[in-house]
């Protein structure tokens, strides 16, 4: 344990470190805040884009255009962005060092393939909640703070829920850890491609395409697709939006969970049973 | 004394190509090793398989009288190495990088070990400096550093004077050397400089396609061949006269002008400079042609 | 006989009056307006809009003649453009816009209504067609349908308790026709949902507001202020 711990710390500071991963924390940071602005300046017109449906017939009272709705659509935005960050950093822990030559030194240390796959993959988990973390904090903190407080106006291709602000705290805790428990699959399944792969741009490249491609597949409203989408690992990453609805389908919820977290123990198992057999050449 | 490491039949193939083909070697403890062959032949991916980073596919690899395959973690404790060329984390200090080495082998080091182990590999006051910002010869002794951060009792370096400048290797080789004396550490050296194996090591191993051809002390592979002596002298005359009238013509190999060639052992020179002196012959230079570097290629071809 | 004849005309003329005059029963639902310059009470609010999930929340009314009117609460609600809590009243008012004809008669809730059209005189009216189904012997109107130029129909449902002298409903029901909420995947991303069964387009559906008010407060001449947003 002494000797994961020790790799694990060495991990967090390589991590906390390197360039890259500030790059994320960045672009984070800076997206909330281009979308805050937008929303700032163009939010009314925007929102009537949502509302124009109604508007023939009801007009909405309220503050509508809060913190929450503004968290919500940052949220729902970065759902393509934020697993490429993960990969970003996530992608090249293996392939990165192969690549960089430092893998041969991690390896003719005491600690065991398995405990130094398990300190990376850890320490990119640890990544990902900051990411969250920081996302949490400008998306939400900084949102109520400009915009303000109150119900959230979720919007679902069938339809507007409307959740009042005294439930929502909670609920916002509940998707933020289902936001984690997808950013993990993608994390895990970088690690994955990483131990696979020598250099580190390949894995960053493959996790992007899959999403991609798995998003799209998820995008179009095909009732052919619908046979695939429950096999798709990004269905269930947006499985956050779910505790938006109302009555909250927690079977969906804890179905999708269970999903997520089966591809997390799948990947990671591909990833030791790779890397423990993997021969390293560069 | 258990030997340091013993290779038995060990095989590796990469895309059914054997690298390794059945190679069994042993190295004993408190010597230096060197370790040769030409490129291809297997030297890498033997050490690699002795360090664990491959698996080999037959055979077995014992260090310290333990097996490889079921006591990894506490022979890696023993050995410090450096696999192909020294890399560390760019973005981090050389300081921050064998902070990352000493953690991960449980060390607890403070500011003076480290001061005291950059001062031994001559980086002093080098040590809070980007690694990125290195020249590869910095990176080698930075290297060296990382090996000996742990008191590893075997040593194994893969091409450790690549970079370094002649001061660089001289004090390579004069650590390596009160290292094996005064320490008693084992060390597996390989190298293209054979000169540089030839000065630092006492045993040496050669391999070729994969398996080796030819171990043992370094004296006693090299004494029995001929060396390549060239002289050069000022009074020609005088010297091809007396080698006429002795023992040495029969050494003579070819005479041009002022220089003379001869095959002999290593210990036949000073027996003939001493003749020749003895006998008004003004010698301006000696020197003779690498003994090992034409004993590796005979070896090698032969092979 | 005479006295039973006399008793028997004054009966017919009386139901004459009540069955015919729509104007007489417009006017006695003016005059309990008449009764209040002011109102506020709590009110409970609950939705049921097709494509539109949000639970019941509570709030105050405030009214204030001609027809000044908020609901004040924390939070988001839907409310029809033209709300009829705020117009019908002032609607009616004004008996020189508009010319009512009972259309015929129909029962709600066991009571017998006349139902009323209100046909707006000026052309330039907002209003096309209101139809106010009154009750015939304790006038107090029981549903409406208004059709406006730019908003559809909009109907609702009263229920009366213990401010009827007030012609201020217990409870009322507010019923509009509309199209199903509905919007791309692509601007929700909500992968997770399934792909919709398609409906046929321009479908409308009907969608309901109900409001039950409780702790009426009639004339208290409340602060101004409360029309005014925070």
């Amino acid at each position: 344990m002494k000797e994961f711990i020790a790799i694990f710390k060495n991990e967090l500071v390589k991590t906390m470190k390197r360039p890259r991963s500030f790059i994320g924390f960045a672009i984070i940071s800076f997206v909330c805040m281009v979308l805050q602005a937008a929303f700032y300046q163009d939010g009314k017109e925007l929102l009537s884009m949502v509302t124009s449906q109604f508007e023939q017939v009801f007009s909405v009272q309220g503050n509508v255009l809060n913190g929450n709705l503004i968290c919500f659509i940052i949220l729902q935005t970065l759902i393509v962005q934020m697993p490429l960050l993960v990969a970003f950093v996530t992608g090249d822990t293996i392939s990165g060092e192969a690549a960089s030559g430092t893998l041969r030194f991690l390896l003719t240390r005491p600690a065991s393939r398995t405990k130094i796959l398990l300190a990376k993959w850890l320490s990119g988990l640890l990544y990902t909640l900051i990411l969250l973390a920081i996302l949490g904090f400008f998306a939400l903190i900084v949102s109520r703070w400009i915009f303000g407080e109150g119900d959230l106006v979720a919007l679902n291709s069938d339809g507007l829920t409307i959740i009042r602000a005294h439930e929502i705290n909670w609920r916002w805790a509940a998707a933020f850890f289902i936001a984690f428990l997808s950013l993990s699959v993608v994390a895990t399944y970088a690690v994955m491609l990483s131990t696979m792969m020598d250099n580190s741009i390949t894995p960053i490249v493959t996790v992007m395409v899959t999403i991609i491609v798995f998003t799209i597949i998820g995008l179009f409203d095909m009732p052919s697709f619908d046979l695939i989408k429950p096999f798709l690992f990004t269905t269930h990453m947006i499985s956050w939006r779910s505790l938006f609805e109302d009555p909250i389908p927690w079977n969906v919820i804890i179905q999708s969970c269970s999903i997520l977290a089966i591809h997390i123990m799948l990947f990671l198992g591909i990833g030791i049973y790779y890397f423990k057999r993997k021969d390293i050449q560069s | 004394m258990q030997a340091a490491i013993t290779l038995e039949n060990v095989s590796k193939k990469f895309n059914g190509n054997p690298a390794v083909d059945k190679l069994s070697f042993e190295v004993k403890q408190g010597d230096i090793y060197g370790f040769l062959g030409p490129n291809g032949s297997g030297k890498s991916t033997t050490l690699r398989m002795i360090m664990s980073l491959i698996k080999p596919d037959e055979g077995s690899i014992h260090l310290f009288g333990e097996s490889l395959a079921s006591n990894r973690s506490s022979i890696m404790r023993k050995i410090g190495c450096i696999i192909e060329k020294p890399d560390f984390y760019g973005y981090l200090s050389a300081l921050e990088n064998l902070k990352l080495f000493a953690r991960a082998n449980l060390l607890q080091l403070n500011e003076k070990d480290y001061t005291n182990l950059l001062a031994q590999v001559g980086l002093s006051g080098r040590g809070k400096d980007k690694v990125k910002t290195y020249s590869h010869g910095m990176k080698q002794r930075l290297g060296l550093a990382q090996v000996l951060i742990h008191d590893p009792e075997l040593i194994i370096l893969d091409e450790p004077n690549t970079g370094l400048d002649p001061q660089g290797i001289i004090d390579l080789r004069e650590l390596l050397w009160s290292l094996n004396v005064e320490q008693g550490k084992t060390i597996l050296f390989s190298s293209h400089i054979l000169s540089e194996v030839q000065e630092i090591c006492n045993r040496m191993i050669i391999i070729h396609h994969g398996k080796t051809v030819v171990q043992g002390s370094v004296e006693e592979l090299l004494s029995t061949e001929n060396l390549q002596v060239s002289m050069e002298v000022s009074n020609p005359e005088i010297c091809k006269q007396q080698l006429q009238q002795s023992r040495w013509q029969a050494f003579l190999q070819s005479e041009d002008e002022h220089r003379f060639s001869f095959g002999m052992a290593k210990t036949e020179i000073p027996l003939l400079i001493e003749y020749l002196t003895h006998h008004k012959v003004f010698i301006e230079r000696i020197d003779y042609k690498n003994q090992l570097e034409d004993y590796f290629l005979k070896i090698t071809k032969g092979s | 006989m005479r006295k039973l004849l006399f008793v028997i005309l004054i009966l017919l003329a009386q139901h004459a009056m009540a069955v015919d005059d729509s104007k007489l029963l417009i006017r006695e639902i003016n005059r309990k307006f008449a009764l209040v310059a002011d109102y506020n009470a709590n009110v409970d609010m609950k939705f049921d809009i097709p494509g539109v999930k949000m639970n019941s929340m509570k709030g105050k009314i405030f009214f204030k003649k001609p027809d000044r009117f908020r609901i004040r609460t924390k939070g988001i609600y839907f409310m029809p453009k033209q709300n009829p809590m705020q117009q019908i009243g002032s609607m009616l008012l004004d008996t020189n816009s508009y010319t009512s004809i009972i259309s015929g008669y129909e029962t709600l809730d066991g009571r017998e209504c006349a139902v009323v059209n209100i046909i707006p005189t000026g052309n330039q009216s907002e209003l096309i067609l209101g139809k106010f189904w009154i009750d015939k012997k304790n006038p107090l109107i029981m549903k409406t349908q208004i059709t406006t130029r730019n908003n559809g129909t909009i109907e609702t449902q009263n229920v009366y308790g213990s401010m009827a002298k007030y012609a201020l409903p217990e409870k009322i029901t507010i019923v509009v026709e509309m199209k199903r909420f509905k919007m791309s995947k692509m601007m929700t991303a909500d992968l997770n949902k399934k792909s919709a069964p398609k409906k046929t387009e321009n479908q409308t559906e009907k969608g309901r507001i109900s409001m039950t008010m409780s702790n009426y407060k009639i004339n208290t001449k409340f602060s101004d202020a409360e029309f005014t947003a925070e």
